[in-house]
């Protein structure tokens, strides 16, 4: 049995201080086989001068040179032959590109323990049926996109009775439609079921709204779920502040705090991250932050905000093993969380990037707003 | 938002006020002039307006004031009238038979850029100077701020109402922006390669088109040892615009064809720059998005087998000199990150050529008595305006605007034999 396998069957998924060798250990293995399957990901590291058996100390894993998500935007990086791939995903492409990533069969069983122990941690997994009212996309063939797969893979935690979808397929495209939404959620409660929710902060942000407007409030059935996952995207500006959420939950739904769960995860780093009760995002097992200087790429320590690198050994279809998001974040100790957990947590603090730029200098425009390189 | 026939409309009443556009602008032009005193009047006016604070509520930011008094002052009768006097120089007196008159170009279209406030107001204010109809697409980041001004300014003069038409057309819609070109004789685009390629696209052969694209600034530098005064007011210049602007300096070119002298001005200017940088607070987003950039496009270029820019980049806070090899003249990566690349004179025509499209402001520092030379060089380069490092992003009476005056452009010169 290779590391990863090893790491992924850890019981405990917050047991990063205990595996951090065995993570460096994955990490250097899945890093040998891009280097030796992957041209792109090959010349990237001989560039940088770096090779995987560079890879000695948990520490070294700072040197290993991190992919920016743009380049899964422009170049197709792949370390498999398409056949041995079964599961391709994108991400929702906030400004029109997307990352194209697959996933090979020991990547998903690998990935489908780590679901079980996450579910298991929060307490997800029953065998009691549930009715799932799914705040995002509909599936169907056509569509890749991440945030769908995750939402409906969520609903196998429980048997699912029925699933009610806000943005449905039809005649070739979605349609958003919370009217639908409330009429399936007024029927779920009178059936005595419990509901779980699962999708888009924004949509159930905006479903909570236009029901208090109504003054519609309901009390879903005990052992209901609020699950919350996918980002904000483009509804940025509309963002509320958690316990503004946790409250509106409380009053429209019914639903405790301590029952609503945040999800986060990207295309490029497909880890799921499951927030404590205490709604942090404690690094697990599977996975490694790293948060790095803005100005020099340095890792910064503990506290400190910057850009976010998140490493995993998971994946052999597409070299995942170190990513650099455009997001901003800072790692703060776990001590600092009031869970229990000791593993530290990551908070999002924004995206990279300037707000509202006025230049008449020849093409500062495209870069500011990210169009060219 | 739409302002047509002095009244506000909603913008799904476009398609209306469209089709009856033609036939509106004729029968203004068939029935009547507008005279510039009028025009002078209403705008003296509306700069008292402006001094007053009227518009204060819709423009939040303290830091602008300053922006809105200077604007002013450009819109008061005396400023006005010698601008006037200037771009629209008195004709040459009847020859023999022939009159010569100066008329304006009739309709004109003023498609503006969202990279200042006040800028589709100017525009459509040196359309009205020169007694033209002006419609106006407004930029997608305008916030009502010029609708509301041209509210003001037909309360002050209704006989302005014919003379002006605002629409926020979205530039995707192809068909609104064709109909409002086929009504004008003149297309003015304010903006980037691709809003003056569009425009292009837009325009039928026999339209004017008035192009104020985007440039690059930069400075040229002949012997610097004993400029640090001009240095620093270069730097401080670099870091006031966060080289945003046209005119502001992305290149610093040295009259050298030695690397060692790159490097050499390179360590003397960053802690020059670094001074004038100090009092701006840090930007984390932007900083980040810098670093990711640079990274980025570090690695594309070893996935594309490219062989790498030589340069080394000097950081220092919240600035950077970058030395550089090459000579292109580029843009840099703004927000205080300058580029110095070596260009000896006898190269300077022709490396500028390259950039024939873009050349407008020069910064220029070199000895009093290489100063005539040099700035006759920038000139045959296709140089517009020759400047000193402070005072390159500044403004003028009587400056012409990339070369020429606006107002000219909007007019007609008319023979009528007798």
């Amino acid at each position: 049995m290779g590391a990863r396998e090893t790491l992924f069957a850890k019981r405990n998924p917050f047991a990063t201080a205990e595996t951090e060798d065995l993570f460096r250990k994955a990490m250097q293995e899945n890093c040998r086989y891009h280097d030796a399957h992957c041209p792109e990901y090959h010349s990237i590291l001989k560039d940088s001068g770096f090779s995987p058996d560079d890879l000695q100390t948990p520490s070294d894993l700072a040197k290993l040179p991190p992919l920016p998500t743009a380049l899964f935007k422009r170049h197709h990086l792949t370390s498999m032959p398409a056949w041995r791939i079964p599961v391709k995903a994108t991400s929702s492409g906030t400004k029109g590109h997307f990352s194209k990533v697959g996933l090979e069969f020991s990547a998903l069983w690998n990935g489908l323990w780590m679901v079980l122990r996450m579910a298991h941690y929060r307490r997800l997994l029953s065998l009691r049926p549930v009715n799932y009212v799914i705040l995002g996309y509909q599936p169907h063939k056509g569509n890749d996109m991440a945030v769908m797969k995750t939402a409906f893979g969520s609903t196998f935690f429980a048997p699912a009775l029925h699933r009610c979808y806000a943005l449905r397929y039809e005649n070739g495209s979605y349609t958003a439609d919370l009217e639908h939404v409330l009429e399936c959620l007024q029927r779920f409660v009178k059936s005595g079921h419990p509901v779980r929710f699962m999708g888009f902060p924004s949509y159930t942000y905006f479903l909570l709204q236009l029901m208090e407007n109504r003054s519609v409030r309901l009390q879903l059935p005990p052992g209901s779920r609020i699950m919350l996952g996918g980002g904000w995207k483009q509804f940025y500006r509309e963002q509320v502040d958690k316990p503004a959420l946790y409250a509106l939950i409380r009053r429209v739904l019914g639903v405790e705090e301590e029952h609503v769960i945040e999800f986060f995860g990207a295309v490029e780093h497909p880890i799921l991250y499951c927030d404590c009760p205490a709604h942090h995002f404690h690094v697990p097992v599977y996975s490694r932050v790293l948060i790095r200087d803005v100005r020099t790429l340095e890792p910064v320590p503990n506290g400190t905000p910057g850009l976010v690198n998140l490493m995993t050994p998971m994946i052999k279809a597409t070299p995942l093993t170190s990513v650099m998001t455009d997001d901003l974040g800072i790692l703060h100790d776990g001590s600092e969380c009031p869970c229990g957990l000791r593993s530290p947590y990551l908070e999002i603090i924004g995206r990279v990037g300037l707000k509202e730029i006025r230049t008449c200098a020849a093409g500062a425009a495209d870069i500011l707003k990210g169009v060219s390189p | 938002m739409i302002l047509a026939n002095g009244s506000l409309y909603s913008s799904e009443q476009q398609g209306t006020l469209l089709a009856d556009l033609e036939r509106r602008i004729n029968e203004t032009r068939r029935s009547r002039k507008l005279p510039v005193g009028t025009v002078i009047q209403a705008l003296d006016q509306m700069a008292v307006k402006l001094e007053q604070g009227c518009f204060d509520a819709l423009i939040p930011e303290p830091e602008l004031r300053d922006s809105v008094n200077f604007a002013a002052g450009l819109l008061h009768s005396n400023a006005l009238l010698r601008r006037l006097r200037n771009e629209l120089p008195a004709l040459p007196p009847q020859q023999g038979r022939l009159q010569i008159r100066r008329e304006p170009l009739g309709t004109l279209l003023h498609i503006a850029a969202g990279n200042m406030d006040a800028l589709p107001a100017f525009s459509v204010i040196e359309g009205l100077l020169t007694g033209n109809i002006n419609l106006l697409k407004l930029p997608q980041a305008d916030k009502g701020l010029t609708v509301r001004f041209f509210q003001e300014l037909l309360q002050i003069e209704p006989a302005l109402t014919d003379y002006i038409y605002v629409f926020d057309t979205p530039s995707s819609d192809v068909s609104g922006m064709q109909q409002l070109a086929a009504c004008s004789d003149g297309i003015i685009v304010w903006g980037g390669d691709a809003a003056v390629s569009a425009v292009r696209q837009l325009a039928s052969p026999g339209c004017k088109l008035i192009e104020w694209g985007h440039r690059l600034g930069f400075c040229y530098i002949s012997g610097w040892t004993d400029m640090d005064a001009a240095l620093s007011d270069l730097a401080v210049h670099i870091i006031t615009t966060r080289q945003l602007l046209c005119s502001s300096c992305q290149v610093i070119y040295l009259d050298t064809d030695n690397p060692a002298d790159i490097m050499a001005f390179c360590e003397h200017f960053l802690p020059v720059l670094e001074q004038a940088a100090a009092n701006v607070a840090a930007d984390i987003g932007a900083d980040a998005e810098r670093t990711l950039r640079r990274y980025t496009a570090k690695l594309e270029r070893i996935l594309s087998g490219d062989t790498p820019q030589e340069q080394r980049v000097l950081q220092g806070k919240g600035c950077s000199v970058t030395a550089c090899t090459d000579r292109a003249l580029e843009l840099s990566e703004m927000f205080g990150n300058v580029l110095v690349k070596p260009l000896p004179r006898t190269d300077l025509l022709s490396v500028l050529r390259e950039s024939k499209g873009y050349l407008q402001t020069a910064g220029l520092i070199c000895p009093a008595e290489q100063r005539e030379a040099l700035t006759d060089l920038l000139i045959r380069s296709g140089v517009n305006r020759i400047m000193t490092p402070g005072g390159m992003s500044g403004t003028f009476p009587c400056e012409a605007h990339d070369g020429e005056y606006p107002l000219q452009r909007y007019t007609r010169i008319v023979n009528i034999l007798q």
